[in-house]
C-alpha cells in the first residue's frame, strides 16, 4: 500500500470519506470474530465515527445492527478499544434501537473498569439510560461524583446534565454529593515522577458541580442565595469558571429580585478587582447592565473604572469584551463612559479590527456635537480597512448619531457620500449606507436637497438593482417637491436609457410622480414627452407602467385644476396599507379559493397610515430598535458582532418582530369581532389599545383586557386564563361598572358576552360592550369576575354529574379608558413650530410622591398617551434630576393633532410634572393633560 | 520467552481458540451468579441485568467467553442477536418457580430451533437447590420435555449456585462434549 493511499483515511481534512456501506460490513464482519482483533477493531470504529461526524447517517435497522456487533467489543478487555466502543455508542444512541442492551455492561465498567475509561463509560451511561433504568445508576453517579479523580468526578457531573431532563429525581438524590465536590479541589492522583507528564489540575469539577447545584436549585431563592454566601467567602472556588459562574448565579438572583442587591453589592465590588479578567469582566458586565435605580452611582462607575482598566491589557479577546461592554452602556447611558474616552481613542487604532470598530462606535456614542467632525474624520481614514460587518455597524451608529444630532448632518453627509462613491463593500454594506441617507432626508429636512442630490450621482454608478430600484422610488416621492425638479428627472431619464429592465420600470414609476408638480406646464409636458416615448420600450412591463402613467395623467389633465382625481392618488398615493396586516388578508383571500374570488378583495378592514404616520412608526421601531440591540447584547452570548450585525441588517428588510406582532395582534382581534353577530352593526374597528394587564401574573385567574374603540361603541375584550389545575370555569363573565355610577356616566352597557366554560391552562375572551357618544369619552371602569366553580374528575376532565358549581366573584384591576385610547402616535418635522401653532391650550401639574425614576414615568407617559417621542427624548439622561419629554400624536376620530411637553423634575420629595398640551381638539386636548397620570 | 513458551503451549493444548458460551434462562434464575461463580469462585451481590454481562474465564486450559444474557420478558427478544459462533447454551432454571416452568420451557424450546443454534451443546442448570421445596433435576426436566430433543448433546444438573454445588460438575461435562464434538 503506498504511503498515499495508506494516509488517505487518516486525515481529517483530506476531504476522503471512506464508503459508508464498505464500512458497514466490515465493521460487523470485525466485531463478530472471535477472538476480537482490538488494533482492527479500533481502527473501523475510528472510521465509523469520522463518517458519523461529517453527517453520514445510517437508518435505523442498520445502527441498531451496528450497535449489538459493537456492543459484542465488551468481551475485549483492551481499554483503548473500549474507549472507542463507548464514543461508537453516544454517537449511535440517538439513531439505535436498542441501546439499553448495553446498560449492565457500562455499569460495570464505571464501579469496576480502570480510571482511563471510566470517565467514558459514564458519559455513554447517560445515553442508554431511561427514566426506569436510571434509578438503578443512582449509586453509581453518585461515587463517582465524589471520586478523588478530577476527569471522572467532571464526567458524572456534566452527565448527570444530560440526566436531568430524563430523571431529574435520581440527580436530586446526589445534589449533598455535588455540593460536596464543590469544595472539593481535585488534582490528578499521580505523585511519582510521571506527574509532570499529567496537566496540573484547574479544578474544573468545581465549575461543574456548581453548574449542576444551580440548575437543581433553580427555583429555590434561599438555597440560591446561601449558595452564593457559602462559596463567595473564603477561597474554596479556584476555578476561574466557577467563579464566573457565580458572577453569572448573583445576576439571576437579581434579576429576580433586584432588592437582593443591597446585600450583594459588596460581593460584585470584590469581583471587580479579582485576579482573573473574566470575573471583573462578568461582574462589570452584570452591574451596568442592572436597572438604574438600583445601581449605586459608586458602584456603577467602579464598574466602569474596572472596564477602563481593562481596556488596555495585553489580552486582546478581554480587550474586545471590555469594549462591547462599553459599548452597550454607550446606547443607553452614553454620559457614564465619558471618563473612557482616552483608552477608546488610543483603541481607534488597535491592532485588532474588531477592537477598533467598538471603541469608535462607543466613541460616536459619546461623542458630543464639539467633536463629531474631528471622529468623523478619524473614520473616514479607518473605514477602508475593516471588513464589511464591521464597517455596517460603523454606518449604523454614524446613522443614530445624525438623528441625534440633526445639526451636524453636513459632515455626517458628507463621510456617508464619501464612503458610498468610494466604491468597496458589498451589497449589506452600501445598503446600509444608502438607508443611513434615507434617514437623512427623512427626518432632517435640512439636508434633503444635497443628499438627494449625491443619491443622483451615486445611481450613475450602481450595480445593485434593489438599491437602484430604492432610489429611484425616494427620488420620485420627494423630487417633485424640490426647487429644482428637472435635475432629477435628467437623472431618472438617464435610468431608463441605460438600464436593464427592473430599473427602468421603477424608473417610469418615479418619473411619472413628477407630472404632479403643480404651476409649470411646460415641465408636465415634457415628462409626457418622455413617457411616450418610453412606451415604445423593448420590455412589456416598462411599456405596460408608462402607457398607464400617461393615462393618468390624460385623465387629470382633463379635470383641470378643479381639484383632486383619483388618478393622482394613484400616481403619487397619500398612504400605505399595514403590511403585515394586509399580507395576511390575502393571503386568508387566496386560501378561500373560489367562493371568495366572487366578490373583489376588501381593502377596507386593513389600516392604512398617511405619509406622516408612516414616519412615526419608522422613527419609533429606530428607536425601539435600539433598544432591542441593547437588550440582546445583554442576555445573548452570541458571538457579538455576528449578530449585532444580522440585527441591523434585519432592520432593513422587514419591520421588526415586535412591532409586527403588535399589528398582527390588531388585525387577529379585528377578525376575532368580525365574527360576533353583535358587534356588526358598530361597524369597523377605531383602534385597538395594547394588552394590559389586570391581575398579578401568577393569580389563581390571570386576566387581561384589550379596549377596542368604535365610532360610538366600546368593547372591552377580556382574556381570561384558567392557572387552577382541576376546576373548570363557568359561565365566567366581567362586570363592568363605570366609576361614576349610573345616569351621570357617558357610558351605557349595551351587550356582555361570557365565555362558557374555560378549562385548566386554557384561555378565553368575554366582551363587555358599551354605547357612547362620538365624542371623546373618558372614564374608569371598576371590573368584577363573575364565574362558577365546577370541580373536575380527574380521569375525564369533565365536570362531575350533578355538581351544581360554586358561584364566586373576583375583584379585578380597573381599567381605564383614557384620551390616550384615541390617539395614535404621528411624526411631525420640526416640533417646536408645530407645537406653536395648534389653537388650543391646556396646562396641568402633577406631583408623584412614589419612588419611580424618570425613566419609569417617561414611560408610562408614553404608554398612557400612546403619542410618539420626537427629538429623542424617550431616553432620560441618568446625571441630571430634569427632564423634558415631547410628545406627539393625533386622534383617530378626527385626525386632530396633539401635542405635548412635559417637563419633569425630581427631588427628594417625589417628581414634580408639569404638562403643557396644545391641540386641534379642545376637549382632547383637556382630556390627555387630566389624565395623564 | 516465557511468554514465547506459554504462547506456544497454549497453541498445543488449544488454548487459543476461544469458545463461546451462553447463559439464558428466565429472569431471576441465578444466570449473573454463575457467571460470577465460576469467574471467580465467589457470590456476588447482583441486580438485575439490564443488557448483558460478559466475562472470559481460563477452564482446564479452554478459553471460554461466556455472555450472561438478561433474562427479563423486555430482554429476552435480544437473545437472538448473541446467538452466533455459539459453541454451548447453558440454561439455567430456577427449580423453586414451578409456576413459570412452561414459561422456561417454552424459551427453552423456541430457542433451541435457532438455526444458528443447530450444533450448540445443551446444559440445564436445575439451580437453586438450597431452596426448601426445589424440584428435583429429573422433574425439572420432565417439566421442561428434555426427552424429546434430537440430534443434540444435552444434559441436566442440579446445582446450588450459592453453595457452588454442581456448577463445576455441568461444566466439565459441557467442556468434554464439546472438545469432543468440535476440536
Amino acid at each position: 500500500m503506498s504511503t498515499h493511499t495508506y494516509k488517505k483515511f487518516e486525515e481529517a481534512q483530506s476531504g476522503v470519506l471512506p464508503d459508508k456501506m464498505t464500512i458497514y460490513q466490515d465493521c460487523l464482519n470485525a466485531f463478530n470474530e472471535s477472538p476480537v482483533n482490538s488494533k482492527r477493531c479500533r481502527l473501523l470504529i475510528s472510521r465509523l465515527l469520522q463518517l458519523l461526524a461529517q453527517g453520514q447517517t445510517f437508518p435505523c435497522t442498520e445502527a441498531t445492527a451496528l450497535f449489538f456487533a459493537i456492543s459484542k467489543l465488551f468481551q475485549h478487555p483492551n481499554d483503548s478499544l473500549r474507549q472507542v466502543v463507548y464514543l461508537a455508542i453516544k454517537e449511535l444512541s440517538t439513531v439505535s434501537d436498542d441501546i439499553l442492551m448495553a446498560t449492565s455492561s457500562i455499569m460495570k465498567d464505571v464501579q469496576n473498569g480502570s480510571d482511563m475509561i471510566k470517565p467514558n463509560a459514564i458519559r455513554s451511561l447517560t445515553r442508554v439510560l431511561d427514566e426506569s433504568t436510571a434509578f438503578s445508576a443512582e449509586r453509581l453517579f453518585k461515587s463517582a461524583v465524589v471520586s478523588k479523580h478530577p476527569s471522572i468526578s467532571s464526567a458524572a457531573l456534566v452527565s448527570s446534565y444530560h440526566l436531568l431532563p430524563i430523571a431529574e429525581s435520581t440527580v436530586k438524590r446526589y445534589s449533598n454529593e455535588t455540593q460536596e465536590a464543590v469544595g472539593d479541589l481535585k488534582t490528578f492522583p499521580y505523585h511519582d515522577g510521571l506527574s509532570e507528564h499529567y496537566p496540573n489540575s484547574t479544578y474544573i469539577a468545581q465549575y461543574h458541580a456548581l453548574g449542576l447545584l444551580c440548575m437543581l436549585k433553580n427555583h429555590d431563592k434561599i438555597a440560591l442565595m446561601k449558595l452564593v454566601q457559602h462559596f463567595s467567602s473564603g477561597s474554596t472556588l479556584k476555578n476561574q469558571l466557577a467563579q464566573v459562574q457565580l458572577v453569572k448565579l448573583v445576576g439571576s438572583l437579581l434579576s429576580k429580585d433586584h432588592q437582593m442587591i443591597s446585600q450583594l453589592s459588596p460581593l460584585l465590588l470584590g469581583w471587580l478587582s479579582n485576579k482573573y479578567e473574566s470575573v471583573q469582566l462578568e461582574a462589570a458586565k452584570l452591574i451596568t447592565s442592572l436597572p438604574d435605580r438600583y445601581v449605586s452611582p459608586e458602584l456603577f462607575s467602579s464598574a466602569v473604572q474596572a472596564l477602563q482598566g481593562l481596556l488596555s491589557v495585553p489580552r486582546a479577546t478581554t480587550r474586545f469584551a471590555a469594549v462591547r461592554v462599553l459599548n452597550r452602556i454607550s446606547m443607553v447611558a452614553p454620559e457614564k463612559i465619558v471618563v473612557c474616552n482616552p483608552e477608546l481613542e488610543s483603541l481607534i487604532n488597535d491592532s485588532n479590527r474588531n477592537v477598533s470598530t467598538y471603541a469608535i462606535t462607543a466613541l460616536l456614542k459619546t461623542g458630543t456635537s464639539n467633536n463629531i467632525a474631528s471622529l468623523i474624520k478619524t473614520i473616514t481614514n479607518f473605514i477602508h480597512e475593516i471588513s464589511d460587518d464591521f464597517k455596517i455597524i460603523i454606518i449604523d451608529a454614524v446613522r443614530t448619531m445624525a438623528l441625534r444630532f440633526p445639526e451636524e448632518w453636513k459632515s455626517i453627509l458628507n463621510f456617508l457620500v464619501n464612503v458610498l462613491k468610494q466604491g468597496e463593500g458589498g451589497f449589506q454594506f452600501k445598503s446600509s449606507i444608502v438607508e443611513a441617507l434615507f434617514d437623512l432626508v427623512q427626518f432632517v429636512p435640512q439636508s434633503k436637497e444635497l443628499a438627494l442630490e449625491n443619491l443622483c450621482d451615486f445611481i450613475e454608478d450602481c450595480e445593485y438593482n434593489e438599491i437602484l430600484v430604492r432610489i429611484l422610488h425616494l427620488l420620485g416621492k420627494e423630487g417633485p417637491g424640490m426647487k429644482t425638479p428637472s435635475l432629477y428627472v435628467r437623472h431618472i431619464y438617464n435610468r431608463v436609457v441605460l438600464e436593464n429592465s427592473i430599473v427602468r420600470s421603477a424608473a417610469v414609476v418615479a418619473l411619472s410622480k413628477f407630472a404632479l408638480v403643480k404651476n409649470d406646464p411646460t415641465f408636465v409636458d415634457s415628462i409626457e414627452i418622455l413617457l411616450r416615448r418610453i412606451s415604445n420600450d423593448v420590455d412589456d412591463e416598462v411599456r405596460d407602467r408608462a402607457t398607464i402613467a400617461l393615462e393618468f395623467i390624460e385623465s387629470i389633465k382633463s379635470k383641470g385644476e378643479s381639484g383632486s382625481s383619483p388618478a393622482e392618488s394613484l400616481i403619487q398615493s397619500k398612504f400605505t396599507y399595514d403590511l403585515a396586516s394586509l399580507e395576511s388578508k390575502l393571503s386568508q383571500y387566496m386560501a378561500a379559493k373560489q367562493e371568495a374570488f366572487k366578490t373583489p378583495f376588501d381593502t377596507s378592514s386593513i389600516a392604512r397610515y398617511t405619509e406622516d404616520e408612516r414616519k412615526a412608526i419608522d422613527l419609533k421601531r429606530k428607536q425601539e430598535q435600539l433598544f432591542t440591540t441593547v437588550s440582546s447584547g445583554k442576555s445573548k452570548g452570541k458571538s457579538g458582532v455576528s449578530s449585532e450585525a444580522d440585527k441591523k441588517n434585519g432592520s432593513y428588510g422587514g419591520p421588526d418582530a415586535t412591532e409586527l406582532d403588535q399589528d398582527l395582534q390588531a388585525t387577529k382581534y379585528a377578525e376575532e369581532l368580525a365574527l360576533i353577530d353583535e358587534f356588526k352593526p358598530f361597524g369597523p374597528i377605531v383602534n385597538t389599545s395594547k394588552d394590559i394587564a389586570l391581575t398579578e401574573t401568577e393569580a389563581e385567574f390571570v386576566v387581561t383586557g384589550v379596549k377596542h374603540l368604535f365610532k360610538t361603541h366600546v368593547v372591552l375584550q377580556f382574556h381570561i386564563t384558567n392557572t387552577l389545575a382541576d376546576v373548570a370555569l363557568d359561565n365566567v363573565y366581567v362586570g363592568c361598572t363605570p366609576a361614576l355610577g349610573d345616569g351621570e356616566s357617558p357610558l351605557t352597557e349595551v351587550i356582555s358576552i361570557p365565555a362558557d366554560r374555560i378549562k385548566p391552562s386554557e384561555t378565553f375572551s368575554s366582551y363587555v360592550a358599551f354605547e357612547k357618544s362620538q365624542e371623546v369619552v373618558t372614564e374608569d371602569l371598576l371590573n368584577t369576575l363573575y364565574f362558577t366553580t365546577r370541580e373536575l374528575d380527574a380521569s375525564t376532565q369533565e365536570p362531575f354529574d350533578g355538581d351544581e358549581g360554586f358561584q364566586d366573584e373576583y375583584e379585578i384591576d380597573t381599567l381605564p379608558l383614557t384620551a390616550g385610547d384615541y390617539i395614535r402616535g404621528s411624526f411631525v418635522g420640526d416640533f417646536l413650530a408645530c407645537f406653536d401653532e395648534l389653537p388650543n391650550h391646556e396646562i396641568s401639574v402633577y406631583n408623584i410622591r412614589e419612588n419611580l425614576s424618570l425613566q419609569e414615568v417617561v414611560d408610562k407617559l408614553i404608554t398612557t398617551t400612546s403619542c410618539l417621542t420626537l427629538d429623542n427624548t424617550q431616553f432620560t439622561s441618568t446625571d441630571s434630576n430634569t427632564h423634558t419629554l415631547k410628545l406627539f400624536g393625533k386622534s383617530v376620530l378626527n385626525g386632530a393633532r396633539v401635542a405635548l411637553v412635559v417637563r419633569l423634575i425630581k427631588s427628594s420629595k417625589g417628581i414634580a410634572l408639569k404638562a403643557e398640551a396644545r391641540s386641534d381638539d379642545a376637549v382632547l386636548c383637556s382630556d390627555i393633560v387630566n389624565g395623564l397620570i | 520467552m516465557g511468554n514465547f513458551f506459554s504462547s506456544m503451549f497454549d497453541r498445543l493444548w488449544g488454548v487459543n481458540k476461544e469458545m463461546r458460551i451462553l447463559i439464558l434462562g428466565l429472569d431471576g434464575a441465578g444466570k449473573t451468579t454463575i457467571l460470577y461463580r465460576l469467574q471467580i469462585g465467589e457470590v456476588v451481590t447482583t441486580k438485575p441485568t439490564i443488557g448483558f454481562n460478559v466475562e472470559t474465564l481460563v477452564y482446564k486450559n479452554l478459553k471460554l467467553n461466556v455472555w450472561d444474557l438478561g433474562g427479563q420478558t423486555s430482554i429476552r427478544p435480544y437473545w437472538r442477536c448473541y446467538y452466533s459462533n455459539t459453541a454451548a447454551v447453558i440454561f439455567v432454571v430456577d427449580s423453586t418457580d414451578k409456576d413459570r416452568m412452561a414459561t422456561a420451557s417454552k424459551e427453552l424450546h423456541m430457542m433451541l430451533q435457532e438455526e444458528e443454534l443447530q450444533d450448540a451443546a445443551l446444559l440445564v442448570f436445575a439451580n437453586k437447590q438450597d431452596q426448601p421445596g426445589a424440584l428435583s433435576a429429573s422433574e425439572v426436566s420432565k417439566q421442561l420435555s428434555l426427552v424429546e430433543l434430537k440430534d443434540r448433546s444435552w444434559s441436566i444438573v442440579a446445582s446450588s449456585a450459592i453453595k457452588g454445588e454442581g456448577i463445576s460438575e455441568g461444566l466439565d461435562w459441557l467442556i468434554d462434549v464439546v472438545r469432543e464434538e468440535q476440536l
